[in-house]
C-alpha cells in the first residue's frame, strides 16, 4: 500500500453471573489491568493529551456547535461524576510501546492501531489488539470474584446498541469533498459483501421477520448519507475533520460504516480495497458514473440478501447488483494500479477471486469472509439441531463467533481447525504486541514510550511533549509521513540515550 | 526490547484430523497438469468438533448481553 492507515475498534464487554453489570466500570478495569502487573510494566503510559482533539470540526469547512451525541455524553458525564474518578482515570488512556492507543471509550474498551503503511502491519497490529485484550480478560478473571468477564469484537448487542470499528486513511486535503462523497458512496454501500461480519436479526423498526441473517452488523444503524455525527443518525460518509496531521496538506478519511473483522483476509481486503479506491480518487480516476437512487435503502437491502440476488436502483432508473458495483471499482483499480507493488497485486487478485466466488456460490468464500464463515457455522447448527432461524440460540452463537478468548470463541475454533485462510503469521502478531511498525511515525511514539515514558508529559497521535511547564519541549509529528522524515525520526530515537540527546538529534 | 511482564500464552494445540481440503500425497491439484494447491472442498467440511463447541454455548447469552451505544 502507499498510504498511512489505521483501525480503531470498540469491543463489547459483559460479565457472566451478576444480575446487573456496570459496563463502564468493567471497561475501565479491563483496560487498567494492562498495567497492573508486578513489577510495573514499562510498555505503556497514561498521558493522553485531550486538548488536541476536536470532534466538532467538519471537513466541509465549518465547526458545528454541537453533535447529536453531546446530549448523551453530558448525561453519561453526570452519571460518571458519581464514580469518584477523574476524567483521566475514567478514560484510562494508555499509549503502548507498539504505538497503539488503548482506552475506555463510552463504556467500551477501544484499541486503536498505530499508523501502518502495509496491510501486513495493520492486520498484525489489529490482531495484536485482540491478543492484548484477551490477556486483560485473563487477568480480570484471575482476580474477579463477581462473575466471568467476556469481551467480543463485534458491533451490536442485537437490541439497537451499536459500537464501531472505524478504518482510517490519510489522504490529500486538496480533493474536493463532494468528489469524495460521489466517488465513495457506492463503494462503501457495497463493500459489506466482502467485509461484512454477518448478523442474526434486524435492529430497526421495520416489519421484517425475526431471524433474518444479514451480511453486515452495522447496516441497520445508518440513516443519512453525510454527517459529522457518529453515535446518532450515523452517516455513510463521516465528515469529522481530525487529520492528526498537517491540516493544510492532509485529511483523515474516517470510515465508520465498517464491521469489525475477525477474518484476517476480510480485514486486509477491506482496508486494501478502500485504500486503492482512494488512490483512484486522488488521481481523478475513480468511477463516478454510479449514482445510487437511495444509498441508505440500498445499504439495508444488500445487507439482508445473503444470496446476493438483489439489485440496487440507480438515479437514472437502471438497476445494478452489489457485485457489479464492486466490479466497476475493481476494473478501474486493475487498469491503473496493477503492478505497482506486491500488496496492491494481492488486493486486486483476491478482490477479483472473492467477487467471482460470491457470484458462483457465496459459500465458496467461507474460508475468507466473516459473514460467510458465520453463516456456514449457523447453517450446520440449524441442520444438526433442527432449530428454526428465529431461535435466540443463533444470536448467542453469532455473539460467540466474536469472543476474543481463543479457547472459547467460534472464530478461534474455525482457525484452530484451519478452516480460514491466514494473512499474517502468529509470529507477526506476537511481535506487534510490543513493537511498532518501523516505517511510520508510530515507531517514534512507541520507542519514546519504551525509553522515556517517565519524562513524557503528554502524548497524542501527532505530538509528544517532554518535561513540565516552562521546561516543556514538544516534538511535533504533524508532517512525519514520507520515508525520509520517518527514517530521520527513527534514527533520532534509536540513537538517544536520554531526552536531551533525542531533542538535539532532531534539531540536527 | 526488555522482556515484557505481560504473558501472552500460546493457544493450546490439540491433535486434529487434517482439514478436508489439505493435500494428501498423490492428490491432483487444480493447476495446469494437476499441479498446485487444490480449492477448498467447501461441500464436505468436518463439523463434529464445531457442533460440539456450539452446543456448549449458552442459548441465552445474547439475551443478557446489553451494551451502551458507542460510535
Amino acid at each position: 500500500m502507499q498510504r498511512t492507515l489505521g483501525i480503531e475498534t470498540e469491543y463489547g464487554i459483559t460479565v457472566d453471573g451478576p444480575e446487573s453489570v456496570d459496563v463502564v466500570a468493567e471497561s475501565i478495569a479491563l483496560v487498567r489491568s494492562y498495567t497492573q502487573v508486578e513489577p510495573p510494566t514499562q510498555d505503556a503510559a497514561m498521558k493522553w493529551d485531550y486538548d488536541l482533539e476536536d470532534p466538532h470540526q467538519d471537513v466541509r469547512g465549518f465547526r458545528v456547535d454541537e453533535l447529536m451525541q453531546d446530549f448523551d455524553e453530558a448525561k453519561y458525564f453526570v452519571q460518571d461524576q458519581n464514580r469518584k474518578l477523574s476524567f483521566q482515570e475514567i478514560k484510562s488512556d494508555l499509549v503502548l510501546s507498539n504505538g497503539a492507543r488503548y482506552y475506555n471509550d463510552h463504556a467500551h474498551p477501544e484499541y486503536a492501531t498505530p499508523e501502518c503503511k502495509t496491510l501486513r502491519d495493520i492486520i498484525a497490529q489489529d490482531k495484536a489488539g485482540e491478543r492484548i485484550i484477551e490477556e486483560c480478560v485473563r487477568r480480570r478473571n484471575l482476580h474477579s470474584n463477581g462473575g466471568i468477564v467476556k469481551v467480543y469484537k463485534n458491533n451490536t448487542d442485537f437490541v439497537g446498541h451499536s459500537y464501531g470499528c472505524h478504518d482510517n486513511y490519510l489522504m490529500e486535503r486538496g480533493i474536493p469533498f463532494d468528489f469524495v462523497i460521489r466517488g465513495l458512496t457506492p463503494f462503501l454501500v457495497t463493500r459489506q459483501i466482502v467485509a461484512g461480519a454477518g448478523k442474526v436479526g434486524i435492529e430497526t423498526d421495520e416489519r421484517v421477520p425475526f431471524g433474518t441473517y444479514q451480511i453486515s452488523q452495522r447496516a441497520d444503524f445508518f440513516s443519512v448519507l453525510v454527517s459529522i455525527d457518529t453515535m446518532n443518525r450515523r452517516p455513510i460518509i463521516n465528515t469529522r475533520d481530525e487529520p492528526h496531521a498537517d491540516s493544510d496538506k492532509y485529511r483523515r478519511l474516517h470510515v465508520i460504516i465498517g464491521d469489525a473483522n475477525m477474518s484476517e483476509v476480510a480485514g486486509a481486503l477491506k482496508v486494501g480495497m478502500t485504500s486503492l479506491v482512494l488512490d483512484l480518487l486522488e488521481r481523478r480516476l475513480c468511477p463516478m458514473q454510479i449514482e445510487l437512487a437511495d444509498p441508505i435503502s440500498a445499504l439495508r437491502t444488500i445487507s439482508r440478501d445473503h444470496r446476493l440476488k438483489s439489485v440496487a436502483l440507480l438515479a437514472g432508473g437502471r438497476t445494478i447488483s452489489a457485485i457489479d458495483i464492486q466490479r466497476e471499482y475493481l476494473a478501474a483499480a486493475h487498469k491503473h494500479l496493477r503492478g505497482r507493488d506486491e500488496e496492491t497485486n494481492w488486493v486486486l487478485a483476491m478482490w477479483e477471486q472473492v467477487l467471482s466466488d460470491l457470484e458462483r456460490d457465496p459459500m465458496l468464500c467461507r474460508d475468507r469472509l466473516d459473514w460467510v464463515a458465520k453463516k456456514w457455522l449457523l447453517d450446520a447448527f440449524v441442520e444438526a439441531e433442527s432449530v428454526e432461524w428465529d431461535n435466540p440460540w443463533l444470536q448467542s452463537l453469532d455473539l460467540e463467533y466474536h469472543n476474543v478468548r481463543r479457547d472459547e470463541g467460534l472464530y478461534a475454533e474455525l482457525m484452530r481447525q484451519k478452516n480460514l485462510q491466514r494473512f499474517v503469521t502468529d509470529d507477526e502478531v506476537r511481535r506487534a504486541i510490543r513493537q511498532p511498525p518501523c516505517d511510520t511515525r508510530a515507531y517514534f511514539r512507541g520507542r519514546c514510550i519504551e525509553k522515556f515514558a517517565k519524562q513524557m508529559s503528554s502524548v497524542q497521535w501527532d505530538e509528544i511533549a517532554f518535561g513540565e511547564n516552562d521546561r516543556e519541549a514538544v516534538v511535533r509529528l504533524l508532517n512525519v509521513f514520507d520515508e525520509e522524515d520517518v527514517q530521520r525520526y527513527n534514527a533520532a530515537i534509536d540513537n538517544a540515550q536520554d531526552v536531551e540527546t533525542l531533542l538535539r538529534n532532531l534539531k540536527e | 526490547m526488555a522482556d515484557s511482564p505481560v504473558e501472552f500464552p500460546e493457544r493450546i494445540h490439540r491433535p486434529t484430523s487434517p482439514a478436508p481440503w489439505e493435500r494428501k500425497e498423490g492428490d491432483p491439484g487444480d493447476g495446469p497438469g494437476g499441479s498446485g494447491p487444490r480449492r477448498p472442498d467447501v461441500d464436505a467440511p468436518d463439523t463434529r468438533e464445531l457442533l460440539k463447541k456450539m452446543r456448549r454455548v449458552d442459548p441465552n447469552q445474547a439475551r443478557r448481553y446489553r451494551q451502551r451505544t458507542g460510535q
